[in-house]
């Protein structure tokens, strides 16, 4: 059924049957993958723009004049 | 744990030299934008200069803005915020050098090529080979150092923004490498290796991608550092900002072929490119909300700091610009837009909204800190943010309706069958008052630029430039502790940057393959046609003149299969029409009408007295005079490179034709169309450039008027 689906598509055939399915394999993977993340590691990479290393940074209190 | 803390200094000179690259180039690009707006409703803004016409300036204008201003301050931006994620300087301020001055070299070059009419026609990849050279070896020093700066860092995690910074650097040399491997006929001049549909589906592979790649996935990894730092709070969620870069990139490669739809790309290509950019809107849009939502609690900050301001309209014009792609990737929607003005005003749309406004933000964010000071002007910066998006604003919305009007117009038919604006010209005389309003709004939105650069300017003169910020980390221990429990799958592979950056060229290569690959290898795509031959060698030298004057800016040559279509311009164009067309020249918008069946359309003459002045045979044209082709000599010293090049890359040219039989041939033509001009009252010489580009406007379209069409293997 899925090839009638796919192969109704303006001739996609073989091909755009492949291609959905090596994005649902991606897909998949990815969300997966991102959340088994641990919480503690994730907000380590939060906070990793806020940390440049700097001395006397003024990051934390920008010199905005308002 | 680590216990030694090491103390070394930021470069900010470099951020700076490319920061002062970007507001120069910014402004040159958009007063090149502007010109180029004025020219399309007064024609004679060219002063009759071949070196600023539009189809000349056009190619320099995209250039400039692309690769000039976002290219500088992308680099702006990555030497900035690439040395404080990794807590340690560039990897090699000389190669830091060597990349900042190779680039400004490189947009010099195109400044001077492009307006001398040395392109080789494909959009965004216009320039001639011995700049695509310089390119490469430019971009490869710019990798060195971006890895080089990666492996010694003193932060074990490589934040979300060096993904995208990795993710560009290995896509854009891949996509570059790609779509320039001309043959050379000559210092300055080159033919594409692939021809007609590869080419095309190679070019819009690549074109897509540059937009991806050098507009898109940068900005994202400078939006996911700057955003933060501006509002001084962690990224929304970063769990979101993995699955955000990971399918980005995955699946922006697949959708190149949607700016091909409805041509004579095979229909199963087509098909991918609109489900693939169906499915961009996903992870395009949890990009914006992840940039967006970052912003929680910290609204009233919007309200008062111009950084976030710039930022805000920034990241929402990228959810815009992504939701209207994919949208005008539907193959009814596109039937509408594709070659009218909407297709510009989506372009704009992302570039003025998503690029310019972020890069004025990083810019008023860098300037007080580089120059530890405060910004010279909060009030001028509203200014320009006001004024900048009032611009846009006014660019943005006329072109749309003119856009929506050309299309509608184009397809329209009277109760008799018949089209309702048989004449082209009168949809183009339409929308005219719309290409005054965008140049209105255009010259806005530079006034704010020119604003934004006297404040930065008086910013750097009130304050003390830092050229190096002292930093302190610890240096990267060599084996990976486990500091949040368990080392997971994700951690070790942002731990070697090496690793990654295989895996981020796994992910775009395979849509590109699965694309290409088949367009190569299984002949059914490109059938072929018993009557197409060869370019003559008087038409080669006018398809080059016809590349050289840009004049596929303003007319396509594929007719799609509409009837509108078809009863406008005739036969819709076949794959196998272009098995010699090296490069294709399909174009992407009708400022004038479709050329693929000019042939045999008009007399000799009447192509004469239009080149000389289009207004004497077509009141009201927008098009601009050329009147140098009728005085100006034919190169035909050239010929034999040329032949010799297009023979190597397969258009079959007998050997040693080009040893003195092409020429014979050329002599030949020329007078033909000498003596065909006569009969229209015109006297010339044969060996004016007008005569070569006639012989090809002459010869477009008639392979398949001339004998029944046969179709069979190749």
């Amino acid at each position: 059924m899925e090839e009638k689906i796919i192969g109704g598509m303006g001739g996609a055939g073989i091909c755009g049957i492949i291609s959905i399915c090596i994005c649902v394999v991606f897909f998949t993977s990815t969300f997966l993958w991102a959340f088994s993340l641990k919480k503690n590691y994730l907000n380590h990479m939060e906070d990793l723009p806020l940390d440049g290393g700097e001395k006397n940074s003024k990051d934390k209190n920008q010199p905005t004049k308002l | 744990m680590n216990t030694n803390i090491e103390t070394f200094k930021y470069d900010n000179r470099i951020v700076r030299a490319f920061a002062i690259a970007t507001v120069v180039w910014g402004i040159v690009g958009m007063l090149v934008g502007l010109l180029a707006a004025v020219e399309l409703f007064f024609p004679g803004a060219n002063l009759n200069f071949q070196f600023i016409t539009f189809g000349r300036i056009r190619p320099l204008h995209t250039n400039a803005v692309i690769f000039a201003f976002v290219g500088n301050g992308m680099f702006m931006g990555i030497y900035y915020s690439l040395q404080r994620l990794c807590k340690a300087r560039m990897f090699s301020d000389f190669i830091s050098w060597f990349h900042f001055w190779g680039w400004q070299s490189i947009i010099v070059a195109a400044a001077v090529t492009l307006p001398m009419g040395l392109t080789t026609s494909k959009e965004y990849a216009e320039l001639e080979w011995p700049i695509k050279i310089a390119i490469a070896i430019v971009w490869v020093a710019f990798a060195v150092n971006l890895f080089g700066t990666i492996v010694k860092r003193r932060e074990k995690h490589m934040y979300v923004a060096i993904w995208f910074y990795i993710a560009t650097v290995v896509t854009v040399a891949v996509l570059h490498i790609t779509n320039s491997m001309t043959m050379p006929a000559g210092w300055f001049k080159s033919y594409s290796m692939y021809a007609g549909v590869q080419d095309a589906l190679v070019q819009w592979w690549y074109g897509h991608n540059a937009v991806a790649f050098f507009l898109t996935t940068p900005y994202l990894g400078l939006m996911y550092y700057f955003l933060p730092k501006a509002a001084n709070r962690p990224i929304f969620s970063y769990r979101l900002s993995i699955i955000h870069f990971w399918a980005l990139i995955f699946l922006y490669i697949w959708a190149g072929p949607h700016h091909l739809l409805y041509t004579a790309l095979p229909d199963w290509a087509q098909s991918l490119g609109m489900v693939f950019s169906l499915m961009l809107i996903a992870p395009s849009w949890g990009g914006m909300l992840n940039g967006l939502l970052t912003l929680r609690g910290v609204w009233d900050k919007v309200r008062q700091d111009p950084v976030l301001k710039f930022m805000v309209v920034a990241v929402t014009a990228y959810g815009m610009a992504t939701l209207e792609g994919p949208v005008m990737a539907i193959k009814t929607v596109n039937s509408l837009s594709h070659y009218t003005d909407w297709t510009i005003a989506h372009a704009h749309g992302g570039a003025l909204g998503w690029n310019g406004f972020l890069t004025f933000s990083m810019l008023y964010y860098l300037f007080p800190r580089l120059y530890k000071t405060n910004l010279w002007s909060t009030k001028l910066a509203n200014y320009h943010f006001w004024l900048g998006l009032l611009g846009m604003m006014f660019y943005i919305i006329p072109i749309y309706v003119a856009g929506i009007t050309e299309g509608l117009m184009w397809k329209q038919f009277n109760k008799d069958g018949f089209l309702q604006y048989p004449n082209f010209l009168e949809t183009i005389i339409q929308v005219v008052p719309m290409f005054r309003l965008r140049a209105i709004g255009g010259m806005l939105y530079i006034l704010g630029v020119l604003m934004m650069a006297y404040n930065l300017y008086r910013t750097a003169k009130a304050g003390k430039f830092e050229s190096d910020t002292e930093a302190q980390a610890a240096p990267l221990e060599k084996t990976p502790a486990v500091a949040h429990g368990k080392l997971s799958w994700h951690r070790m592979l942002e731990g070697k940057p090496m690793f990654f950056t295989v895996l981020a060229i796994v992910s775009i290569l395979v849509g590109g393959l699965v694309e290409i690959i088949p367009m190569f290898l299984v002949r059914e795509n490109v059938p072929t046609i018993a009557s197409v031959h060869p370019y003559t060698p008087l038409e080669v030298l006018g398809r080059d003149i016809y590349i050289r004057e840009g004049c596929l800016g303003c007319h396509s040559q594929m007719i799609r299969p509409f009837r509108s279509e078809t009863e406008r311009y005739g036969e819709y164009s076949k794959a196998g029409e272009f098995i010699y067309d090296h490069p294709f020249l399909w174009g992407s918008e009708r400022k004038g009408p479709d050329l693929a069946r000019e042939g045999g359309k008009y007399p000799a003459a009447w192509h004469y007295n239009h080149m000389d002045d289009p207004r004497s045979v077509s009141p009201g044209s927008i098009m601009p005079r050329y009147s140098w082709l009728l005085t100006q000599n034919l190169e035909t010293d050239t010929l034999p490179w040329k032949l010799s090049a297009l023979r190597r890359i397969g258009v079959p040219y007998p050997a040693g034709y080009e040893n003195g039989p092409a020429q014979k041939d050329l002599q030949e033509q020329a007078e033909k169309v000498v003596a065909d001009l006569k009969l229209g009252g015109v006297n010339t010489d044969p060996n004016k450039e007008i005569i070569a580009l006639i012989g090809y406007l002459q010869r477009l379209g008639t392979d398949i008027k001339s004998a029944p069409v046969t179709t069979a293997a190749k």
